[in-house]
């Protein structure tokens, strides 16, 4: 994470997402899954074929492309279909654009109630004989029993959790790297799934992308790095008012 | 000339070739590396590191950020949207520097009519507009955190005091100058190892230092989980860092 100044001189901070060997491995069209539109699997980081038996290399093999860490899906419509094979990267993404971003986040074991789900527990002194950190009552007399979801003791964290409408400030295309606004769920390089933003507020933002999506080969040269209006940009000279 | 035994004209010998030292080039190159381009110990990539280095040096191409230690007297001006002429500066001894990368800090502290103020800056932000070094050197510690309990002289600076001038080549001085303190209580306890302070001169009764020192740690300096060897990384960003600001 990193700081970031706007030319008013606010500082927010930004989480740095490295786009890291993204290739599309298949295409699935709206009858075979089944939902309303149609889905590409794309897979992440580049990883040793040696781990897993040759049945798992088959989705790989078929789209030309090295063993990857993770693979995810996408619903994509008609027009934003990709052949498989092709690589993706950070450029895909513009500044201005807002993102949401889905990631398992950091696991801390079996936990309990007051860390897991934020229970005040009981006082430390004044007569509590070993009671400190319980959850206390679980249900009423009348219902008779506890009900499902109750909140109890538990292994939290490593579950897939996402963050709705980070604004993406900046694009490095040498590197595949998009700063995106504030925190991210996960642990330091961990695998993350990042998609254009589905919040209704978010949809002005997201009108112009690179459709379908940007082509290294293509005509379009970019700069090294790409800034958002709003950034300041080191290369000016100090804020004044 | 000499006469030799057997009669003839003595060989020439030539006198010794004078040998110039150049006391310039003896002495050692000074290199400061600002300690927030030292990554510190962790599991992040090394690009991360590079990426904010590289955004370092290019504000430090445009902004001038002179070199200063914890215990130098510096002058900060700021643009301020609610003040007179949009500018705000401060003059104050450095007590601290902290933070790594493009977020580091350093806080400077003045007593002014009577009331002590710190102000932390951040090193790279934008609305700074001038860093002026008035007197560099360096103290005995490197935080400066007890200045607070001290007595309000050793943290009083002239807003208006006259930059002191420095050599280039010259080692920075170190000024040994023992604070005398507050009586107590202490915003922390300050005689205790784990500070680990010179610069105070402690008025404490001798039984008083003695308790303090049960919280001694002395394991601590052979635990060779802590050593942190920066001796490479530093080389490595002290070259890179000089060859992007020359360009």
């Amino acid at each position: 994470m990193m700081p970031i100044w706007t030319k008013s001189g606010k500082k927010h901070a930004v989480t740095l997402l490295k786009v890291q060997d993204c290739h599309v491995l298949r295409y699935i069209s709206k009858e075979e899954s089944g939902r309303k539109t149609a889905q590409l699997v794309v897979g992440g980081k580049n990883v040793s074929p040696f781990s897993k038996p040759e049945s798992a290399h088959e989705i790989f093999k078929e789209a030309g492309v090295p063993r990857k860490q993770k693979i995810s899906s996408f619903n994509v419509t008609d027009d934003a279909i990709i052949k498989p094979g092709t690589p993706l990267y950070a450029a895909h993404f513009r500044p201005g654009q807002f993102v949401d971003v889905t990631a398992k986040t950091i696991g801390k074991g079996f936990q309990g109630v007051m860390k897991r789900w934020g229970f005040k527990g009981q006082p430390a002194s004044h007569g509590q004989t070993k009671t400190h950190r319980r959850p206390g009552a679980i249900s009423t007399n009348k219902a008779s029993k506890v009900y499902r979801g109750k909140k109890m003791p538990g292994k939290m964290g490593n579950i897939y959790r996402t963050t709705f409408g980070l604004k993406v400030w900046r694009v490095n295309t040498k590197h595949d790297i998009i700063y995106v606004h504030g925190c991210v769920p996960g642990h330091k390089n961990c695998l993350v799934k990042v998609r254009d933003s589905e919040l209704p507020t978010c949809k002005e933002s997201n009108k112009n992308p690179p459709f379908p999506t940007f082509f290294a080969d293509g005509d379009e040269k970019l700069p090294e790095d790409l800034f958002d209006e709003e950034i300041f940009q080191f290369t000016e000279p100090s804020v004044t008012y | 000339c000499r006469a030799s035994s057997d009669g003839k004209p003595a060989k020439f010998q030539p006198p010794a070739k004078p040998v110039i030292v150049d006391k310039q080039k003896q002495r050692v190159e000074r290199r400061f590396l600002s300690p927030e381009f030292i990554p510190p110990r962790g599991r992040t990539d090394p690009l991360k590191y590079y990426m904010e280095r590289k955004d370092m040096i290019q504000r430090r191409k445009v902004f001038n950020i002179p070199e200063f230690y914890v215990g130098s007297v510096l002058a900060v001006t700021t643009a301020d949207p609610y003040a007179n002429n949009k500018s705000n500066r401060f003059v104050g001894i450095c007590i601290q520097r902290g933070g790594k990368g493009l977020g580091a800090t350093f806080v400077l502290r003045n007593v002014i009519e009577g009331q002590g103020v710190e102000i932390c800056y951040e090193l790279y932000s934008p609305r700074i507009q001038a860093i002026e070094v008035l007197k560099l050197e360096k103290r005995l510690d490197d935080n400066l955190m007890y200045l607070r309990d001290a007595l309000p002289e050793y943290s009083t600076f002239d807003m208006n005091m006259k930059p002191e001038s420095h050599l280039d080549h010259e080692e920075i001085p170190v000024n040994k100058l023992q604070v005398r303190m507050k009586p107590k209580p202490w915003s922390k306890r300050w005689e205790r190892p784990k500070y680990n302070i010179k610069g105070i001169k402690f008025e404490l009764p001798e039984s008083k230092m003695k308790e303090a020192q049960k919280w001694s740690q002395p394991w601590l300096e052979f635990d060779m989980l802590r050593e942190y060897d920066t001796s490479k990384i530093e080389e490595q960003i002290w070259k890179e860092v000089n060859e992007e600001l020359k360009k």
